[in-house]
Order: C-alpha cells, then sequence, then structure tokens
C-alpha cells in the first residue's frame, strides 16, 4: 500500500538529480521549510485551512465550513479561508500523500486514510481523536430500484436473479465499491442471505458470482455509477443510502430498500499532522475536526443524507434513517486489512466471484 | 557520420542540437525511464505476478486482440476511404477530410461518451442489438468501436499523399498494355501504398493499445470480460498496487517499441526504393 508514495518519491529523486546534473537549477526545489513557518505566531494574521475530501460529502461541506467560520474565527476575529478539493477517496488519499499539503483529510474508509499515515504524514493514532474514533459521517450501504419497485428487489439474493442488471463500481477504484462488496458478502457470512450458509466463505463466494454475473458496466466511483442508473442503465444499483437520498432530493424518482442485513459505512476524518505543522494550522484544524462532530454540523451532515454519529440526532431522525434488521459494521468481518486481504486482494473471495460471474457467459 | 551533412554545425546550430536533443530527454526519456526504473527495480517479482494474475492476462489478451483488430480494419478501409478522396471527386472532400481529423482533436473521454449515449442501452439501437443478443456499449464491440473512431485518421493520412504521388503516366501504361483495372491496381498502386498502410496500421495499433479515455467508458470494464489492460492500470494505481500497475505499462510499453520499430523499418525500406 504504501509503495505508491515511492513511486512520486522515486520520480522526484530522478527529476531532481537530472534537473541538478544538467541545468543547475541550484535550491530552489521546495524543501520542507517547517520549523520557520510554524514558529510564526498564528493567532494574529490571516490563516487558511486547506480540506482535502472525497466526493460524496462535498455539498454538505458547502454549509459547514460558513458554520465552522461563524463558530470559530468570528468570535476571535481572525480572517480564516478555505482551501477546498474533492476527488474521489483513493485518488485524494494519493494526492495527499503525493504531495497535496491538506491539513484535514476526509475520506470515504479507513484504508484510504492508513494510505496518508503509511506516507509518514500522519503520525498520530487518528483512530482514537473525538468520541467517535476518528469517525463524522455514516451511511449503509442499500439496494437502489426503479419507481414502484418493478422488479420486486427485496435483498441481496434477489439481485442475483438471471436476467437482471445491476450497477456496482470497480472495488480497484472506488472506495464505495469495497463497502458494496463488504456489505453482501458480510450478509452472506452472517447467515442473513436466503441463499448462503451462515460462515462458509464458499456459498458467500457463490452468492457474490451470482451478483457479479448481473453487472455489466463496472464505474470508475460511486457517483459515475449512479449517474449511469440516473441515466436509464440497470434494474438496481448497489450504492450508499445517501447518495439515492441526495438523489431523490434533487428529483430524481428511483426508490431504495435496505436489504435485511447490511453493513455500517464510517467515513473517517483526521488532521495531517506534516502539513498542518508546516502551516501552522494545527490548532483550527482540531477545532474543526471537534466542530465536525457538534449537533450543528451534524445536522448539516443529516440534510446531506449522511447518517449521524451522535446518538441524540440518531434517535430524532429515526423515521427518516431506518435500522436494517441485521446492522453490522467492518469490525464484525474483522477490521480493513483483515478484510482486504481476505475479499478484495489478488486471488481473494473477489477475484473468485469474478471467475464464477464470467465463467456463465 | 559527418558526411551525411551539408554543412558543418556552426556554434549556434550546435547550441539548437544541443537544446532540441536535451528537450526529447527530458520530455520523453526521463519520465518513460521513471517508469522503467521503478517497473523494472524488483527484478522481474511484478512482471511474474502480473502474469500469474488471470485478469490481468485477460486484460493483456482483449487489448491486444480488439487492437489487432483495429489495425487490420484500419488498413483496410483506410486505404479505401484515401482511395475514394485522392481519385473520385466527392462533393464536400474537405468537409470529409476535416472530419477524419476530428478524433484526433477531441478528447477521447468525450468520444466515448458520445458512443455510449448513441449505443447505449438506452439508446434505441442499442436497445435493438441488445435484442438480437449483441450489446454493444459495455460489450466488446463497444470498445472496437471505440478504437477504431480515434485512430481513423492514421492509415488515410499515410496513403492520401502516397497515391496523390503516383505517376498517371504509370497506370495509363498499365491499361494501354491492356492490364485489368485489378492488375493495375496490383502492380501500379499496391507496391506504392501498401508499405504506407501497413505501417500506418501497425502505428494505429500501437496507439489502440495504451487507449484509456474512450474505452473507460464504452467498454463495462468487468475483470476477466471486458477490462483492457490501460484500464487495468488504472485499477491498479487507485486500488494501490502501483508495481502492478508499472509493470504492465511496462509491457505495454514493450510492445509499443516493438510496433513502432517494426512501422519505421517498413517505411524506411520503401524510402530507399523510391531513393
Amino acid at each position: 500500500m504504501n509503495a505508491h508514495p515511492t513511486l512520486g518519491r522515486v520520480a522526484t529523486a530522478n527529476g531532481l538529480l537530472l534537473c541538478l546534473a544538467l541545468l543547475g537549477c541550484g535550491g530552489k526545489a521546495s524543501s520542507p521549510s517547517s520549523q520557520e513557518q510554524s514558529a510564526s505566531p498564528q493567532a494574529a494574521g490571516p490563516i487558511s485551512l486547506t480540506l482535502g475530501g472525497y466526493t460524496t460529502p462535498r455539498e454538505a461541506y458547502g454549509a459547514i465550513l460558513p458554520a465552522f467560520q461563524e463558530h470559530w474565527a468570528k468570535p476571535r476575529k481572525q480572517e480564516l479561508s478555505f482551501k477546498e478539493s474533492y476527488l474521489g477517496s483513493g485518488a485524494q488519499a494519493r494526492a495527499i500523500a503525493g504531495g497535496f499539503e491538506a491539513d484535514v483529510a476526509a475520506l470515504s474508509l479507513e484504508p484510504d486514510l492508513e494510505v496518508i499515515r503509511k506516507a509518514g504524514l500522519i503520525s498520530h493514532d487518528w483512530k482514537k481523536v473525538g468520541s467517535h474514533a476518528g469517525v463524522v459521517t455514516r451511511s449503509i450501504v442499500v439496494i437502489g430500484v426503479r419507481e414502484g419497485n418493478p422488479k420486486n428487489i427485496k435483498d441481496w439474493d434477489d439481485l442475483a436473479r438471471p436476467g437482471l442488471n445491476v450497477l456496482t463500481p470497480n472495488v480497484r477504484t472506488s472506495g464505495g465499491a469495497r463497502w458494496n462488496i463488504a456489505a453482501v458478502w458480510g450478509a452472506a457470512l452472517r447467515g442473513k442471505t436466503a441463499s448462503a450458509k451462515a460462515n462458509d466463505p464458499e456459498s458467500a463466494t457463490k452468492l457474490l458470482g451470482a451478483i457479479l454475473r448481473n453487472v455489466k458496466n463496472m464505474d470508475a466511483g460511486a457517483r459515475e455509477s449512479l449517474l449511469q442508473f440516473e441515466r436509464g442503465v440497470g434494474d438496481a444499483i448497489i450504492t450508499y443510502e445517501n447518495e439515492i437520498l441526495v438523489g431523490q432530493q434533487k428529483g430524481q424518482k428511483y426508490e431504495y430498500v435496505i436489504p435485511r442485513s447490511t453493513i455500517l459505512i464510517e467515513n473517517p476524518v483526521a488532521l495531517v499532522d506534516r502539513y498542518v505543522d508546516k502551516h501552522g494550522t494545527r490548532e483550527v484544524a482540531t477545532a474543526f475536526l471537534e466542530f465536525l462532530t457538534t449537533p450543528a454540523a451534524q445536522r448539516i451532515y443529516a440534510q446531506h443524507g449522511l447518517r449521524p454519529v451522535l446518538g441524540e440526532l440518531e434517535r430524532e431522525l429515526a423515521d427518516k434513517y431506518k435500522q436494517p434488521e441485521d446492522l453490522f459494521t467492518i469490525r464484525d468481518l474483522g477490521d480493513w486489512a483483515g478484510t482486504q486481504s481476505k475479499v478484495f486482494d489478488t486471488g481473494s473471495a473477489y477475484d473468485r466471484a469474478l471467475g464464477l460471474a464470467s465463467g456463465g457467459t | 557520420m559527418k558526411a551525411a551533412y551539408a554543412l558543418a554545425p556552426n556554434r549556434g546550430e550546435r547550441w539548437l542540437r544541443n537544446a532540441s536533443v536535451l528537450y526529447v530527454l527530458l520530455l520523453v526519456a526521463l519520465p518513460l525511464s521513471t517508469l522503467l526504473w521503478f517497473g523494472l527495480s524488483d527484478g522481474l517479482v511484478s512482471l511474474s505476478s502480473l502474469l500469474r494474475s488471470n485478469v490481468a492476462r485477460s486484460a493483456l489478451w482483449l487489448t491486444f486482440w480488439t487492437s489487432a483488430l483495429v489495425g487490420v480494419i484500419n488498413v483496410l478501409l483506410g486505404t479505401l476511404t484515401a482511395w475514394v478522396l485522392v481519385r473520385y471527386p466527392i462533393p464536400g472532400r474537405s468537409l470529409i477530410s476535416a472530419l477524419l481529423d476530428l478524433p484526433l482533436a477531441i478528447p477521447t473521454l468525450v468520444a466515448g461518451v458520445m458512443l455510449a449515449l448513441l449505443y447505449g442501452p438506452t439508446s434505441l439501437i442499442g436497445q435493438k442489438f441488445s435484442a438480437f443478443g449483441m450489446p454493444i456499449i459495455f460489450a466488446q464491440p463497444g470498445i472496437i468501436l471505440a478504437l477504431l473512431f480515434v485512430t481513423v485518421p492514421f492509415v488515410v493520412r499515410a496513403v492520401e499523399p502516397v497515391l496523390s504521388e503516383i505517376d498517371v503516366g504509370e497506370e495509363e501504361a498499365a491499361k494501354i498494355l491492356g492490364a485489368t483495372p485489378l492488375q493495375t491496381f496490383r502492380t501500379v498502386f499496391l507496391p506504392a501504398i501498401a508499405p504506407a498502410a501497413v505501417s500506418a496500421g501497425i502505428r494505429s495499433l500501437g496507439r489502440a493499445l495504451g487507449e484509456f479515455g474512450s474505452v473507460v467508458v464504452v467498454a463495462g470494464n468487468i475483470p476477466l470480460q471486458t477490462l483492457t489492460a490501460p484500464v487495468f492500470i488504472l485499477g491498479e494505481i487507485e486500488g494501490g498496487a502501483p508495481r502492478m500497475a508499472a509493470a504492465m505499462s511496462v509491457l505495454l510499453l514493450s510492445i509499443a517499441l516493438l510496433l513502432h520499430t517494426t512501422a519505421s523499418i517498413i517505411e524506411r525500406q520503401v524510402g530507399s526504393r523510391h531513393a
């Protein structure tokens, strides 16, 4: 996983060497001048916070950033500006690890934040930060269906029915797709699907393969996949609940069903130690992270389809965000690292399921 | 060596020469050598694990056969198109000629989106074809269409100048000597245009091997079925396996290098024959 920054470093080193050798381009290459910068007092002057996020909560941050402005900067009479960048979660992780100097990283799933940590940029244990283990938003994996649910899709097993066209993105490029597969895989292993036996990887793989056989197109990301669905492709889509809710808010007519058993998606946020120290933004970044789990920010997230992490809000919004019969987390499957190697690495369950899927055609 | 230059380069010209060599080195050789270095830095470990993955093998094979097919179609239909453009008076020829260059001018992603709109499962044409059991988009025909679209000018543009340079006298002589049209084509035209068509066809194959933007939209990208090598590379990069990506890139790069060398050799032979 941490090989990628190496690529960047190799390239930079190579480039610098040649640059120096051929042109003698001096010492202008940006060496981290962190000491100078962090020595300067930050309270007085204007300050800028860079947020490197994944695409889903972009609209939510559009409302949260001004709210934080009110909450933090105004009382201090300090000029606070934001720089925002939104990419697919994996791409954002690599951008930050490769030198995009984000003070705060808000990503889709833990392994992507771990990419930044393993690159040496996050030096604290981000899973221990705050009251919610570094997680600021949640959602669940659901099945999006056409208006009125014409194919009568109720649960994961229905997606395996021959002749259906199911959308789910590519697991290599999309964090969302990995949540999707983990949801089906977990539900099957827990014995909460009709066709798979509990704790039997074999029958779980079979169910996954039968569903994947109905997947004719794997888009690069969750958003593209939903756009494809909105364009009229597919009978059903495996996606996040929040994506569907946002689509419905924009007037889309599709619906969603909550499978009997599904996974709780947890989206982490962390401050990037290397860059907050370089920019002298640790204080404001820390305050920002704390702000994200206040009721004010959580309410904004919830307006954009994301489930809150605060218990009080969760109860208040129980009508909007219904509980599945069996809700599990990635920790119930072991953890992300274990799931990655058991389910997603080359030759593991997902690959075998793909083999089953292509064998049938 | 020196005899090849008409004049010995003076100081300014030497400077110009060095600068342009440096330019090419920095622009092309440096990034490629970085890729090679990274791709081969663990010896052949990544390459062998790449070749042991059946997803990678199937992606490579799919990319290769679709590109080769596209190369062959380009040679045949590209030559035909050039023939028609040069030899027949067609209304709006300059328009058709300009159209042929457009695929190189628009982002290939846009090309993919256009094809998907036109032939996709929600379009009328797409539904008709799907009803016959032959979907175009999210299937192999979509890949071939996209590759054809982005490589269409190659052969046409290579054959056109050769055709228009052919001496009318040769053709008339063949006719007077009693050659049938087919014989005339075989003896007068084919020897002249074949090398150009074949080398351009090979170059179009090389171009098709690396095509990403249009293919990622139309292919469906299902591993073992419609996942091509360039899209596989994206997946490996995004999925945190840059070494697999680099290994596949090195493989594609080697094939492309081989193809371009072949094309150059064919062209050079023609050049020496003309001289």
